[in-house]
């Protein structure tokens, strides 16, 4: 393209001409959310394998490696995403505010958590397995309609189902034991990102 | 009959502001390969919307790499929609 004079009919055609490629969908990738998927697998696995083993809840305080991880990487691996694909539409921008919302939650139950914890004595943890489960897979599931993209609505559905058993277990007083909970709540996040994220990063190949 | 904006009646400069008008923003290598031009004449086009308050450009780093990333303004939009307005009386489109 030159810089040069046009008629009126020639802009026209380059105004239609440029919302149509602005229009060819990019599904992005899926590496954030496989980084959080795994991340947090792993996290769990840990914590319940040393739970299983030393029946020590203190070995909870490994959850914080989830944050502490996902927190730093997140921030880097957006940055390269948004370089790669060169461009945000606002559905981008949308799903973007939707997850810095969720981290600003996930920060703020945090520090209530620790605060009732060291303040009040009253341990309240629970209330992460449910912002994990309940927040996180609806923000998944508000993304996945989004960007139309149907493994992420069914992950966020995923998520959403375990987070409801877990709310329902709180609420009824069941205890979340380790040896159905734990399982669960990989199983979950297994269907929730990694598996959404491997089939964007397979769309996403499909399209280069 | 209004006569249509010299600075967006241009096919370089139009076709940045056509992407520019359905996007949050977009970086300069998107322009360049959306709008299939040199980096040179991109360049000097993006200037002449940024010095008309058109559009903002702004330059950052990815790792070692700069990266400028063009977002469409205000005065830019209406500029764009006042355009297509007197574009539209032109090609007798109303």
């Amino acid at each position: 393209m030159e810089e040069k004079r046009i008629t009126e009919r020639e802009s026209l055609e380059i105004i239609t001409s440029m919302i149509a490629r602005t229009k060819e969908r990019y599904v992005g990738d899926g590496n954030i959310l496989l980084m959080w998927g795994y991340v947090t697998v792993a996290v769990a696995a840990l914590v319940w394998v040393m739970l299983f083993t030393t029946r020590n809840p203190a070995w909870n305080w490994l959850w914080f490696l989830n944050g502490i991880i996902g927190g730093i990487a997140t921030p880097i691996m957006a940055r390269r995403q948004e370089a790669r694909f060169g461009v945000k539409s606002y559905s981008d921008k949308v799903t973007s505010h939707i997850w810095s919302a969720v981290g600003v939650t996930a920060v703020v139950a945090t520090l209530c958590c620790l605060a009732f914890q060291f303040v009040l004595h009253a341990c309240c943890w629970r209330t992460m397995l449910v912002f994990a489960l309940v927040v996180v897979a609806f923000a998944e599931l508000a993304q996945g309609i989004v960007v139309k993209e149907a493994s992420l609505v069914a992950g966020g559905a995923i998520g959403l189902c375990a987070g409801i058993i877990t709310v329902c277990c709180i609420a009824g007083e069941v205890p979340l034991a380790i040896n159905w909970f734990m399982p669960m709540f990989i199983a979950a996040f297994v269907g929730m990102m990694i598996i959404p994220g491997h089939i964007i990063n397979h769309k996403s190949k499909s399209q280069q | 009959m209004k006569e249509l904006n010299p600075l967006l009646h241009s096919q370089l400069r139009l076709a940045v502001m056509s992407i520019l008008m359905n996007v949050e923003e977009a970086d300069f290598v998107y322009l360049k390969e959306k709008t299939e031009s040199t980096a040179g004449n991109l360049s000097v086009q993006i200037d002449k919307l940024t010095t008309a308050g058109y559009i903002t450009a702004e330059k950052g780093f990815v790792g070692k790499k700069t990266r400028t990333v063009c977002r469409i303004t205000e005065q830019g939009r209406a500029a764009f929609e006042q355009y297509v307005e007197v574009l539209k009386d032109y090609l007798n489109l109303q």
